[in-house]
């Protein structure tokens, strides 16, 4: 199991228009939420996706970013995303490529094999601050959690953080 | 100033430029003034993603610390120009280019700029953790 204090894999994988990234380039040094969603289609990945994107309008000002991951088609996450009024990087792993190797697969849904989801928070340098298991619901971070989340990392990082 | 990656690497030769700017330094508007806000959360919701593949890279021009003086979406076919939205503040001209780069567009939603680069650019120091 990926756990705190290990370096989270750089993801390659293409966002949600359909061009290649890659996870430490999104960093782009700062702090990352980073969510493993199962899909468009999954009534709690829509609620709490709404939540974490009302959390965008403190982190355009706070140098923190959000990038979700699922296995939708980028066109499929481009118009979901849309929906959301997101303003942050989905990337799509319709291949399944990431799945297995990070033994996020959700075993319970035969029919979509999405990622189970899984919340991370992240260091620039991608060492996982926190991981958060949102099989149930309630498991999953709140937008107050990542705030503390982001806080902490942010403090660590800035030396002047705090004078 | 423009973000410096945009004039870093191998020019995409015989693009198209669409320049919203005015030669004028009283037509500059400060980075934090809403319609400038705005124009950035724009770009990152739905102006760079309807590109797809033809952005070749976006700057904001930066005069000073504070002020922007526009903007220039850089483009491998001319798609969309109608749409820009920085074209709500600085009127734009369509030219073509050999000098822009490609750069990834940026990840959002960071508004805010760093310590002064054209957004999107810049970065803070590397993680320096001991």
């Amino acid at each position: 199991m990926i756990a705190p204090g290990e370096r989270f894999p750089d993801l390659d994988l293409p966002d949600h228009t359909g061009r290649a990234r890659r996870l430490s380039e999104l960093a782009g040094g700062d702090p990352v939420a980073l969510l493993f969603s199962r899909g468009w289609w999954c009534p709690k990945e829509q609620r709490h996706l709404r939540e974490v994107t009302a959390l965008q309008e403190e982190l355009e000002v706070a140098y923190a970013r959000i990038v979700v991951v699922s296995v939708d088609a980028p066109e499929v996450q481009s118009a979901f995303r849309a929906g959301l009024g997101a303003r942050f990087t989905f990337l799509s792993d319709a291949e399944r490529k990431w799945l297995a190797r990070l033994d996020l697969l959700e075993e319970s849904d035969t029919t979509h094999e999405p990622y189970r989801p899984t919340a991370f928070t992240l260091f620039p340098d991608l060492t996982i601050h926190r991981r958060y298991d949102g099989f149930w619901y309630l498991g999953r971070p709140t937008n107050e959690d990542l705030r503390q989340d982001l806080r902490a990392i942010s403090a660590g990082l800035r030396e002047d953080f705090e004078r | 100033m423009v973000d410096p990656r945009c004039l870093d690497g191998e020019p995409v030769a015989g693009a198209y430029a669409h320049v919203c700017a005015l030669a004028d330094d009283e037509a500059a508007l400060p980075y934090d003034q809403p319609e400038v806000q705005q124009v950035r959360r724009d770009a990152l919701a739905w102006w760079i993603p309807l590109l797809g593949d033809a952005l070749v890279c976006l700057t904001t021009f930066a005069l000073d610390e504070s002020r922007c003086a526009g903007a220039v979406t850089v483009l491998r076919e001319p798609v969309r120009l109608d749409d820009d939205p920085f074209a709500r503040l600085f009127s734009p001209t369509l030219v073509r280019t050999d000098i822009f780069c490609a750069v990834p567009p940026p990840a959002g939603p960071v508004l805010e700029r760093y310590a002064g680069v054209a957004w999107p650019g810049g970065r803070f120091e590397p993680d320096n953790r001991s």
